[in-house]
């Protein structure tokens, strides 16, 4: 009839010294017993709301019934939550573990630590309205974003507006931390030792390094930051961000927007390094070659990442005002960006650039050897990047050399050829530094070089129509069916025989 | 037979004339006529069998389930009192099995919408306990009173005819009276007067409710004599702004069309709209009518006032662009003992009752000091056994008092933070000098714990809440209450001032917010619509509204005039344990066990119900503006300070999770 059934009522009588009850007697307890108990709870629930708690405590059920003037029942504290076993053999009968305790062993066990005493903290929990990022906050968006499983975790909560559930924490196993803070160590102070080189191969290839992406991507973008004069740091660096892209088990695209602009740094800062002999125009390349790739793997999934990079170069390229240095590193990004770029970029405005440049390059009119070796440098590159496009040209369409423009060519280098040598000094040693690693083809000798550089000086001079001529050429260098001949032929103009190095020998031979 | 015929007639006479509602009373008559002769013979015939009232509860239950959509709802209120009368007669007449089991068969039935009263109703096991028990009690004298529409109506009265369910009938008879309105069925919105059976009947709330409630601010506050300089200086400003948008519009008609001048005019249009707006928001408060003090008011302090005038000069506009900034007191280590907590209006001083019986205060200005200071304060041991120890060797950064026997279940600040007041289950009231460090008083009247204890807005006065069932009023100086508010029906779990003071508004576990008048300690205003207990309440500050919210986190927002609710708040998951209005009234802060403080926007709400448009106020009702998380903090307290800055108060609880 009640929950509570006669025989705990027997039970409850013979413990208390009553050997018989009557059954009639424990048949009108019960029911009793049973509202009493509710009318307990419930005393005990209003205690426990006005104890501002959700939980109901053993301290709640002591104050009802003293509140009711019974005899609290003691042994019991709220300490912690109390653990029910269940008996053995029955299904719902459950009983609290006592154990038996040796008095012997509680005395002689030292004093507890004493508990921490209550304390106020303040923080502010919002300023005019939002919450500010704090530790003592809830965070609002988790600093990584949610894997695969998080995610529908995180989709399914949206559900009820009412339930608000915080944010999983993000916790870093102490492997991890102690993975990283090596990492971090080697790149910043021991970036020529084998160890590093095994870092980076264990960055490349490890999976479960995930949850340290984030901290990671904040490193090298913070760290490139701060040691723009540290040469060996930031090549590091970039090596660091090669092998995370590298690795297929991690997850890198969420990240892009922050290696991004450190990669780019790396490509047109004007300093990097502080030494004069920092080979800083390797690095340069090196990031240049990384952009492209990152450009390559995920240009389609974010269509404007590639605009936005370009933009860049492109804006650093055109600028008059800034160092060569930087457009060295806006010719290198933007070529290793392939034909395409470079015929839609670079090539357009050559001839422009090339009117720049020139005074740079010669000796009478550039007395600073640095900024002349510069200059050459930025030739060299914008060589390259021509002679890169011009070979893919080629290659797509061999038989385009058409006749039709040989006799215009043939008189140029007949021009080209008288031309004095007098720019050799100013070549000797660096020009076979020129030729970029990843281009076997551009293997010129440097005399040819300088010869052909030479000619272009001069024949800058020869008139100002035939310049435009030429540049209208190259303004069409993006168009799909543009004769391989004009192109040769402007390219001809612009860089003198050098170019020819970047034409397969049959076509040459046609060509000349 | 003759009867017959003749009622036929005039059954057809009035059919044919139209008299619908005759008709029907005249049917519900002779229903009644014939079921009490029937009654009779089928009670001496089934007198002993308990089935019947499962058999009829459950046949009533599939009809109105397969009811018309459009009536079914109005009709499955007729549902739950039927329940609730088979089960206490059939607990009467002593069949406690079958009871149980009905109970047990239908309860589902209801739970969604009163488990609360079904948990209680639940131990309700012999005839002893229906009378025992205020709930039960209160069920079984009083009537359901339930809205139908015309036809819901018929089809009930046709139902139960047919049928020939005479138990069911006798029940409906005599607990439930309906209040038939012609027309639509009523929307499901008014389900407060179903959900919320109260000791009273309900024609009397109706009454109390009647009684006349000045809501206005007092006289000659500080507010309205700064507003009155304000509006002044106002004034001229304005003036002198008249004067210029018709210099400009003279410049304007001179120099033709000069792009310049034009704009600048409507910018000084603009600036002029603006700056009305921001008048039109501070002065909400000062819209509301003055009424006299019916209470001799302690004088404030002319420092006081100084600082009160400062606060308001500096006091950021809050609106639903504009919200707060939320400072948050956490309580540490307080290992489950902390009850209550209350901020000091500027915040610089908290103050938290804990469960082992002590109070204790911080001083925030002082906190991030080291504790030197507040050394030299020296001890100041009082000899009456209540021990309050100031750091002992700077050692604590609080003040400890020590006084009460039992938890402290709430604490409040006088508005000027000089004293401090605590109320604890040892059912005394205890009142602190925050200057001396020292107990002052202890107020002995109420004979079980209290819960709830507040200073009246202008100090001096005191209003305390009990288990017993009764509010009191009490002054600092006198150790007995100056009046006793009995008529709750359960105990009373919090109690607020009215701004003007002139009222106090209790809130119950019977799941009503009352309001009475401090002088005649009359209730005169009773708030029905809660499904569970009332845990807080809030006055806005133009004394127009009132806030309360309950175990079940729903917020309501009462209207002091008509005393019907504006609109529920639905957005804490659970107990609300705190509100708070803005100074300007134009938001409510509520902070729940959710660990969330939310900002509700009253204002719009508030300007709907004062054009008194008949939709109801749906179409604008409040929101929710932000939900702040707390890092599993419960919120306990909140409070606006004068410059409307918002201070939070509450105790970290990492078992929870």
């Amino acid at each position: 009839m009640s929950i509570v059934p006669k025989e705990t009522i027997e039970v409850i009588a013979q413990s208390v010294g009553i050997p018989s009850l009557g059954a009639d007697a424990s048949a009108a307890l019960a029911p009793d017993v049973e509202y009493r108990l509710r009318e307990i709870m419930q005393e005990a629930i209003k205690c426990m709301r006005h104890a501002k708690r959700t939980v109901l405590t053993v301290d709640d059920v002591e104050s009802a019934l003293t509140l009711r003037n019974v005899e609290p029942i003691y042994g019991f504290a709220s300490g912690d939550p109390l653990r029910f076993k269940r008996a053995v053999g029955h299904k719902d009968l459950f009983y609290l573990d006592d154990r038996e305790v040796d008095f012997k062993e509680i005395i002689e066990a030292p004093l507890p630590k004493a508990p921490l005493d209550t304390a106020v903290v303040a923080h502010w929990l919002a300023i005019e309205g939002v919450q500010p990022a704090i530790p003592e906050n809830p965070p609002i968006d988790a600093i990584v974003p949610p894997t695969e499983n998080k995610r529908t975790e995180h989709g399914k909560d949206e559900g009820p507006p009412v339930d608000v559930k915080l944010p999983v924490k993000h916790i870093l196993s102490r492997e991890l931390q102690m993975y990283f803070d090596k990492i971090a160590e080697l790149t910043m102070s021991r970036s020529d030792t084998s160890l590093f080189k095994e870092a980076l191969v264990s960055l490349s290839k490890d999976s479960g390094l995930h949850p340290l992406v984030p901290y990671f991507s904040y490193f090298i973008a913070d760290e490139v930051t701060r040691s723009l004069g540290d040469l060996p740091v930031l090549f590091a660096l970039m090596r660091v961000v090669q092998s995370l892209l590298r690795n297929p088990h991690i997850h890198i695209e969420p990240y892009l927007h922050q290696l991004m602009p450190s990669m780019i740094t790396c490509i047109v800062a004007k300093r990097l390094g502080h030494r004069l002999s920092d080979n800083h125009w390797e690095l340069r390349d090196f990031s240049a070659n990384l952009v492209a790739s990152v450009c390559r793997r995920f240009g389609h999934v974010y269509h404007n990442l590639q605009n936005r990079l370009t933009k860049t170069l492109v804006h650093a390229f055109l600028d008059p005002a800034k160092s060569l240095t930087q457009h060295y590193g806006a010719v290198q990004g933007l070529s290793a960006l392939g034909p395409s770029a470079i015929r839609l970029l670079l090539l357009p405005n050559l001839v422009t650039y090339m009117q720049l440049l020139e005074p740079e390059l010669q000796l009478e009119k550039q007395k600073n050897e640095m900024k002349r070796k510069e200059a050459w440098r930025v030739y060299g590159a914008l060589l390259c990047a021509a002679g890169k496009c011009l070979y893919d040209r080629l290659k797509l369409f061999p038989g385009l050399l058409s006749p039709s423009t040989r006799p215009v060519l043939r008189s140029n280098k007949r021009v080209a050829t008288n031309n004095p040598r007098n720019l050799q000094g100013a070549m000797d040693g660096f020009s076979t530094q020129l030729a970029n690693p990843g281009m076997t083809q551009a293997s010129s000798s440097s005399g040819q070089m300088v010869e052909n550089i030479t000619s272009v000086a001069i024949r800058r001079d020869q008139g100002s129509d035939h310049m435009q001529r030429v540049s209208a050429v190259l303004r069409q260098a993006w168009k799909e069916d543009q004769d391989a001949g004009h192109l040769l032929g402007s390219l001809y103009e612009v860089f003198g025989e050098a170019i020819f190095s970047f034409v397969q020998p049959p076509e040459i031979s046609f060509f000349v | 037979m003759e009867d017959e015929e003749m009622e036929k007639k005039v059954q057809q006479y009035l059919q044919r004339k139209g008299f619908r509602l005759t008709e029907l009373a005249l049917q519900e008559e002779r229903n009644r006529l014939t079921t009490s002769a029937l009654s009779e013979v089928a009670l001496a015939r089934s007198d002993n069998d308990p089935t019947r009232y499962s058999d009829g509860y459950s046949r009533l239950k599939t009809w109105a389930y397969s009811s018309l959509d459009q009536y079914k709802k109005e009709l499955l209120r007729i549902i739950y009192p039927v329940f609730i009368h088979c089960f206490m007669d059939l607990v009467a007449e002593g069949h406690m099995q079958e009871a149980r089991s009905f109970f047990h068969t239908f309860r589902e039935d209801h739970e969604e919408m009163h488990s609360r009263d079904l948990q209680k109703l639940e131990g309700v096991l012999s005839p002893s306990h229906l009378e025992e028990m205020e709930l039960a009690r209160s069920i079984r004298q009083n009537k359901f009173k339930i809205k139908l529409c015309e036809y819901s109506y018929e089809l009930l009265l046709q139902y139960l005819q047919k049928t020939q369910a005479l138990v069911m009938l006798g029940i409906i008879n005599e607990h439930v009276t309906f209040e038939v309105s012609p027309g639509q069925p009523s929307l499901i919105f008014d389900d407060a007067d179903v959900v919320a059976l109260i000791g009273t009947s309900k024609d009397l709330a109706k009454q109390i409710n009647q009684k006349e409630v000045h809501w206005g601010l007092l006289e000659d506050s500080v507010e309205e004599r700064m507003e009155k300089a304000l509006s002044e200086s106002d004034k001229i400003e304005a003036e002198s702004k008249e004067a210029d948008a018709e210099d400009n519009k003279k410049r304007n008609s001179e120099s033709g069309k000069q792009g310049g001048s034009l704009k600048k005019a409507k910018k000084d249009k603009l600036i002029g709209a603006t700056g009305k707006n921001i008048r039109t928001e501070t002065s909400m408060v000062s819209v509301a009518p003055r009424v006299k003090r019916e209470l001799t008011l302690p004088v404030t302090p002319v420092e006081v006032e100084q600082s009160i005038l400062e606060d308001l000069r500096n006091r950021a506009q809050l609106n639903s662009l504009a919200l707060p900034s939320v400072s948050f007191y956490t309580f540490l280590n307080t290992h489950n003992g902390l009850n209550c907590s209350s901020i000091l209006h500027d915040g610089s001083l908290v103050v938290g009752g804990f469960s082992d019986s002590s109070v204790k205060v911080w001083d925030m200005s002082k906190i991030g000091q080291p504790a030197k200071t507040s050394s030299s304060q020296g001890d100041n041991e009082s000899s009456q056994g209540e021990r309050i120890s100031t750091s002992d060797e700077g050692k604590r950064p609080y003040t400890l008092f020590q006084g009460h026997s039992g938890p402290v279940y709430s604490v409040a600040f006088s508005p000027f933070g000089d004293f401090l007041l605590s109320s604890s289950s040892d059912s005394t009231i205890r009142l602190w000098s925050t200057n001396m460090n020292a107990n002052l008083v202890c107020y002995k009247g109420h004979n079980y714990p209290v819960w709830d204890v507040q200073f009246s807005p202008v100090g001096h006065y005191f209003a305390s809440a009990s288990h017993d069932r009764t509010a009191r009023i009490w002054s600092m100086d006198k150790i007995q209450p100056l009046r006793i508010m009995a008529g709750h029906l359960s105990d009373v779990d919090c109690v607020q001032w009215h701004v003007n003071c002139n009222y106090i508004a209790t809130g119950s576990s019977d799941k009503t917010v009352r309001l009475w008048d401090v002088q005649t300690g009359e209730c005169i205003r009773m708030f029905i619509g809660h499904r569970s207990m009332v845990l807080s309440l809030a006055m806005s500050p133009d004394g127009r509204y009132m806030a309360s919210g309950d175990e079940d986190g729903t917020i309501m927002i009462w209207d002091l005039s008509t005393g019907r609710c504006v609109s529920p708040l639905l957005g804490h998951s659970s107990c609300v344990w705190t509100l708070d209005f803005s100074c300007e009234g134009a938001l409510l802060a509520s902070g729940s066990a959710d660990c969330t403080v939310k900002l509700w926007d009253v204002s719009s709400s508030a300007k709907a119900l004062k054009m008194e448009d008949t939709k109801g106020g749906s179409t604008n009702r409040p929101r929710l503006l932000k939900a702040l998380p707390t890092k599993s903090t419960p919120v306990y307290s909140l409070r606006f300070s004068r410059r409307n800055l918002l201070f939070a108060a509450g105790a970290i609880s990492l078992s929870s999770s």
